[in-house]
């Protein structure tokens, strides 16, 4: 209840000092985390923390001033401090708060950490990476618990409040033998509960077992054109341009390659892709502007179905505003398996890990793929140091030819294996 | 209470073990104009107490949000607690910290009146008025600007202690144009460094004559052609060179990443690079000069000092904090840092760098009769292996020795203890970046520089 009154009093304030229109946000948190260096358990780490997030409008110029305390004193400087930050800002009609909802109140997963638990689940994972995996070094794997009350407000009488928590695990590891020193690698994911042990989800043990195949590397043999078979580990970071390039800023600049390509073909017609913050554990409820989340769809059998505008950014280029808030990502599966898709391969690249520049605003990309495999007639032959790959990140989405039938779950997104066409590498 | 006036000695009676004790605060401004309309206007505040509590081999650690008597102390409680929980399981006696004990207080907020961010937007108006103006061509502009403070007081069980307030800040200048494709083209550049906005930016004109080279460049760049993927005899500016030394060697000499499995571990005392090529962390000062990132104690109570990593080609050894340098028999270097007052320290860069050579630019350009002149960087990311990558954008053919056509946006990797190995030339002219960010568990400032260098690499292109 304390958190309730402080949001309506710090609405209320923002009234009384001459504010048109406010927003309020207050999230309490409590993260605890058990990690392991180099293989052994080093450190029990709990954090408190807190954000109060005040927004305001006055004469259609908009601030924002987020602290982490909530004593009257604090609150009132911060809001003095926002009058400050909005008056000397330049008046924007498109600066706006989220219309009248009904209240709602969300709730979702494990509340209170199972000390034990995790402890259990770190110690299981590191003795059986030293028994299967003897030449690896864990050198980060870090099992937490986090949990947070969220209560956005506004001046329209929107009042939404969640309260969720998850376990969540991350690991970073290389292997060394006399053969050499591997890249790192490393993966992360967001859970509802202990029951299972890290190894056995989602692609872990995979990159485990690989990593030990990663100390001997060769270059390819020569540069070429062919195809890129992108594991579930790696599929987000080749969709990121895409869905970078669909969110508000480049939308409103003008500099988006996809402005003026909903319902269009932006990708392969086998391709489908969703946001689905509701059913995903590493998912949220509330946007950031003042909406229920929901779950949507981004592409469509290839075609694009939404940009991933939020309310300032729908309202400055007059488009619809997103139903989702972005992330928690899904793709849809195949029709292949991934063996019938290596299969396919006359020439290409396995590739696990993209350690590339930004792609430009055009979608050019170039980067090395690490923790990688050459494909050469249909067959994994073998791992790849000191090679490039470069195209274009949307003719690569244009260019899939399968998908594969076997998914990832990682808890904040779920991908198959894509293979798509026409990558230079070097 | 204030961060500056707190006695935290005053609670080591609360300290049953080894025990830091630090109170920090953040303070971020991030001011966005897109085309002239405010896209972003915001200030946020994140300031608490951590305390960390070595016990038997491992660690507890606890932080909260408030800055009062009572939460220190049941910071400490809590920190104690989690040491205990974990020695309960993983007790360990291989790990016995050194002692160290230091004490300094360095402050580099202005002594100037602080503008008000309404100032700030007028000063952020009028450099994209003067764009908009002088370039009406271009098809997008954004101007943007983010001040970070971080302040810290520290206390250990040892006796160290230490107080800092090191400040930044960046303006961001991004030109867009549209080439003969409709394509866009882009050019983003940072502009500032150490200091708070009222030290570090007068008025805006200072920057106009900075904002007409980035749209000559952008012009250039608006008629790029693509690099021929492959291995090439480049130059790389001064401005690159920071980040070189950065994400290709600096990482894989911190001691943590050296206990991954670092290919470096092996190297020490071995030639890894050629004989014109020196390397330091730099603790607070180059040549006189305080550096971006300054620091005297680190997060763990110890004396900030220089550190060695290539002399003269050779590896001279790691970046430490107390625990690493115990593993490795030796002292530690003072690379111990902490982002948030949340955060737990761990090793990281300060201000490193390559040291300047002898020779000059142009004279360095004509040296190469096919190749590629690389001068400014965007992300990057290093790896165990020294296998480093690092995006360009912007850049410029070589032909014949003389500068050609420029390139669009690349990404250039190598193994960092080959490539060095095939400089040849070291410019004499040295470079500081202020605008770098390290990502590793946390993000954190970090000071790069050098000089240009000569040099074979992987270039991406087609």
């Amino acid at each position: 209840m304390a958190a309730v009154d402080l949001v309506e009093r710090c609405l209320e304030a923002l009234k009384v000092k001459g504010f048109d229109k406010a927003q309020v946000r207050l999230i309490t948190a409590e993260r605890h985390e058990l990690q392991a260096e180099f293989n052994k358990p080093s450190l029990l780490r709990t954090v408190h923390n807190n954000s109060l997030a005040l927004a305001g409008i006055v004469d259609g110029k908009r601030g924002s001033v987020t602290l982490n305390k909530q004593d009257d004193d604090a609150v009132e400087q911060a809001i003095d401090t926002l009058w400050g930050i909005a008056q000397g800002s330049i008046a924007d009609e498109a600066n706006d708060i989220s219309e009248s909802q009904p209240p709602q109140q969300f709730k979702e997963g494990p509340e209170v950490p199972d000390y034990e638990a995790m402890y259990a689940r770190l110690d299981e994972l590191l003795q059986y990476t030293a028994s299967t995996y003897p030449t690896i070094t864990m050198g980060s794997a870090v099992v937490d618990h986090g949990k947070y009350e969220d209560i956005l407000a506004n001046s329209n009488g929107v009042h939404f409040s969640t309260t969720r928590g998850r376990y969540g695990a991350q690991l970073m590891f290389t292997a060394r033998d006399e053969g050499g020193v591997s890249s790192f690698n490393s993966t992360g994911l967001a859970l509802n509960d202990m029951n299972t042990p890290i190894a056995e989800i989602a692609t872990t043990d995979t990159l485990l077992r690989q990593i030990t195949e990663q100390t001997i590397t060769k270059k390819v043999p020569a540069k070429f054109v062919g195809d890129l078979i992108i594991t579930p580990d790696c599929l987000g970071s080749f969709l990121s341009f895409l869905t970078g390039s669909i969110a508000a800023m480049p939308m409103i600049a003008g500099t988006s390659l996809y402005k003026n390509k909903l319902d269009e073909r932006v990708a392969a017609e086998m391709f489908s892709m969703h946001s689905r913050p509701l059913d995903l554990m590493g998912g949220y409820f509330v946007t950031d502007d003042g909406y229920p989340t929901e779950n949507s769809t981004i592409i469509e059998n290839g075609k694009l179905r939404t940009y991933l505008l939020n309310l300032y950014g729908a309202r400055k280029t007059g488009l619809d505003r997103a139903r989702t808030g972005g992330g928690c990502y899904v793709v849809d599966p195949g029709e292949q398996t991934l063996e019938s898709l290596i299969g396919d391969v006359k020439r290409g690249i396995l590739i696990t890990r993209f350690s590339g520049g930004r792609p430009n605003d055009r979608g050019d990309f170039s980067g090395v793929a690490k923790n990688s495999y050459y494909l050469e007639d249909g067959r994994v032959l073998y791992p790849v140091s000191e090679t490039m790959i470069s195209g274009n990140m949307a003719e690569l989405l244009l260019n899939i030819v399968g998908v594969s039938r076997e998914r990832a779950d990682f808890g904040i997104g779920v991908y198959p294996w894509v293979r798509t066409r026409g990558v230079g590498i070097s | 209470m204030t961060i500056r006036d707190t006695n935290l000695a005053g609670f080591s009676n609360r300290f049953d073990e080894y025990t830091e004790l630090r109170l920090q605060q953040n303070t971020n401004v991030r001011i966005a104009l897109l085309n002239g309309d405010v896209a972003t206007n915001t200030k946020s505040v994140n300031s608490g107490v951590s305390t960390r509590v070595f016990k038997e081999g491992v660690w507890g650690f606890s932080s909260l949000a408030e800055l009062d008597e009572q939460s220190i102390v049941s910071c400490i409680e809590e920190a104690t607690r989690n040491a205990q929980f974990l020695a309960r399981h993983a007790a360990r006696d291989d790990v016995d910290l050194p002692g160290e004990r230091a004490s300094h207080e360095s402050d580099f907020a202005t002594t100037k009146p602080r503008k008000s961010q309404r100032e700030i937007i007028e000063f952020l108006k009028s450099l994209d008025d003067h764009i908009q103006s002088t370039y009406p061509k271009l098809h997008t502009r954004a101007v943007q600007l983010w001040n970070l403070d971080m302040e810290k007081r520290l206390y250990t069980s040892d006796a160290s202690s230490s107080y800092s307030n090191v400040t930044r800040s960046l303006v961001y200048i991004k030109l867009v144009t549209i080439d003969a494709n409709n394509q866009p083209v882009e050019l983003t550049k940072p502009f500032g460094g150490r200091g708070q906005f009222e030290d570090v930016f007068d008025e805006p004109e200072i920057l106009h004559e900075k904002i007409a080279g980035l749209h000559r460049h952008l012009m250039k760049k608006r008629e790029a052609v693509v690099p021929d993927a492959g291995t090439h005899d480049v130059i790389l500016d001064s401005e690159l060179a920071g980040i070189l030394a950065h994400e290709a060697i600096g990482h894989t000499t911190e001691a943590d990443i050296v206990r991954e499995g670092s290919v470096a571990g092996e190297y020490v005392g071995k030639l890894v690079a050629s004989p014109l090529i020196s390397m330091v962390d730099f603790a607070s000062t180059y040549d006189g000069e305080v550096l971006p990132v300054p620091v005297y104690v680190d997060d763990e109570g110890v004396e900030s000092r220089d550190t060695w990593l290539i002399k003269e080609g050779v590896l001279q050894g790691f970046m430490h904090n107390k625990e690493s340098a115990q593993h490795f028999q030796t002292e530690p270097t003072g690379n111990a840092r902490a982002y948030q007052f949340y955060d737990e320290p761990l090793i990281r860069m300060r201000n490193t760098a390559i040291l300047p050579g002898t020779d000059k630019l142009e004279d360095m350009i004509k040296s190469i009769d096919d190749g590629y002149y690389l001068m400014w960087p965007s992300n990057g990311q290093a790896d165990s292996t020294s296998e480093f990558m690092f995006g360009v954008t912007l850049g410029y053919e070589i032909q014949d020795g003389a500068l050609g056509r420029a390139i669009t946006d690349t990404t250039i990797s190598g193994v960092a203890f080959d490539m060095l190995k095939s400089v040849t030339m070291v410019g004499d002219e040295m470079n500081w970046g202020c605008a770098g960010m390290c990502g590793k568990k946390q993000i954190i400032p970090v000071g790069m520089g050098g000089p240009a260098i000569k040099c074979q690499i992987h270039i991406g292109g087609k």
